[in-house]
């Protein structure tokens, strides 16, 4: 069998013994709790392209396919943790912005920077091969939200208008108190945190309620998370190649059923929310 | 569901997403025992599922990887059933 059945190649499921006939019709099943009108638009918050450093891979033409064949009309999409020599994400960076100008309708490119690894230069080269957003991940490159070197960066971020997307998932640091310092030193950004907030959902969730530049992305995000916000605060998200598209679909959709969404909800947070904040997908 | 099974493979489910992540040898295990916990439920058939293909081919990335994705909507499922909402019909 050909193709991908959760994000996965077909053949390879099938050699290891998997049914593709039952999978495809869970695949099928998943897609279908989205609910929306014919036409609504979809956009992924959060994709990473190239080879992280765990062996984690995906390639533009790879997304590509992945869009089309789940009905997804665009990505954000930036570096994997691959830092490179000089650990400014540099090579990264370009490699990303390099893939949205050969498919601009689909790709928006962020880019990705360790705030401690000569930030200023990497992001203005970032900027000026047109870069729309920037990725931070604390865990990963080991700074916090709070610091003097990452409330910089994110200042600089929010002088070119860019939202910072942030991992919030798996981590043992609080996140409330951390975000909450981040904001007031920059009351003006924009900020969306990855996995729903999900390392510290509550506490975040809490110390930034009154932050109007705040979106929580789904990407792998836990259900009970998605429900106790409003769905003017969530951005679809896939987290790809980590994440595929029939969870997060299904995430979503299994929220909408439980919050109560209706579809101009749902429309919302599938794109609307993301897309009043990066404009639209082809610049 | 009631909310005492529908929190038994909530739990269940979530050890076996970490183990998993984690690439831990016990996921194939906590699988197991999450989907016999869901029998029944719109939750089984996904957990079920992802018990069966890292039974398959424990350890082949490819199928990690689906069967983490089995193993989150199967959770996802056990979530909305304990908050009330079960799903109207099974994949």
């Amino acid at each position: 069998m050909s193709g991908r059945l959760l994000g996965q190649e077909a053949s390879v499921l099938e050699a290891a013994g998997a049914d593709v006939g039952a999978l495809g019709e869970i695949e099928s099943w998943a897609r279908r709790a989205v609910v929306v009108p014919a036409g609504t638009p979809i956009v992924d918050a959060h994709v990473h392209l190239g080879v992280d450093r765990d062996g984690h891979m995906l390639s533009a033409p790879d997304l590509v396919a992945d869009l089309d064949a789940n009905a997804i009309d665009a990505a954000v999409a930036f570096p994997a943790d691959e830092p490179g020599a000089g650990g400014d994400f540099r090579d990264a960076n370009r490699r990303v912005i390099e893939a949205a100008a050969q498919y601009p309708d689909r790709i928006v490119p962020f880019c990705r920077l360790d705030p401690r690894c000569l930030p200023e230069a990497a992001m203005a080269e970032a900027s000026d091969a047109g870069a729309r957003g920037l990725k931070l991940h604390p865990v990963a490159q080991r700074f916090r939200p709070e610091s003097d070197e990452c409330i910089d960066v994110v200042r600089a971020a929010t002088d070119l208008g860019w939202p910072v997307l942030f991992h919030a998932g798996f981590g043992a640091r609080p996140l409330g108190p951390a975000f909450a310092g981040l904001i007031e030193a920059v009351p003006d950004c924009r900020i969306i945190l990855a996995h729903g907030g999900r390392g510290d959902h509550r506490a975040v969730a809490a110390a930034t309620a009154g932050h109007p530049g705040l979106l929580f992305d789904s990407s792998i995000a836990s259900l009970p998370d998605l429900v106790s916000v409003a769905p003017e605060r969530l951005a679809f998200g896939t987290d790809r190649p980590y994440g595929d598209y029939a969870q997060a679909l299904h995430l979503v959709g299994t929220a909408a059923r439980v919050a109560g969404w209706d579809t101009a909800a749902m429309g919302a947070v599938l794109a609307g929310n993301l897309l009043r904040w990066i404009g639209p997908v082809a610049p | 569901m009631s909310l005492l099974d529908a929190l038994r493979v909530v739990g269940l489910a979530s050890q076996a997403e970490m183990a998993l992540v984690r690439r831990d040898a016990v996921a194939g295990a906590l699988l197991a025992q999450a989907a016999r916990a869901a029998e029944g439920t719109p939750a089984g058939p996904l957990l079920s599922e992802a018990a069966r293909l890292e039974r398959a081919e424990p350890g082949r990335e490819a199928v990690r990887q689906a069967a983490l994705s089995l193993c989150r909507m199967g959770l996802q499922e056990a979530q909305a059933d304990a908050l009330g909402h079960p799903a109207g019909g099974v994949p």
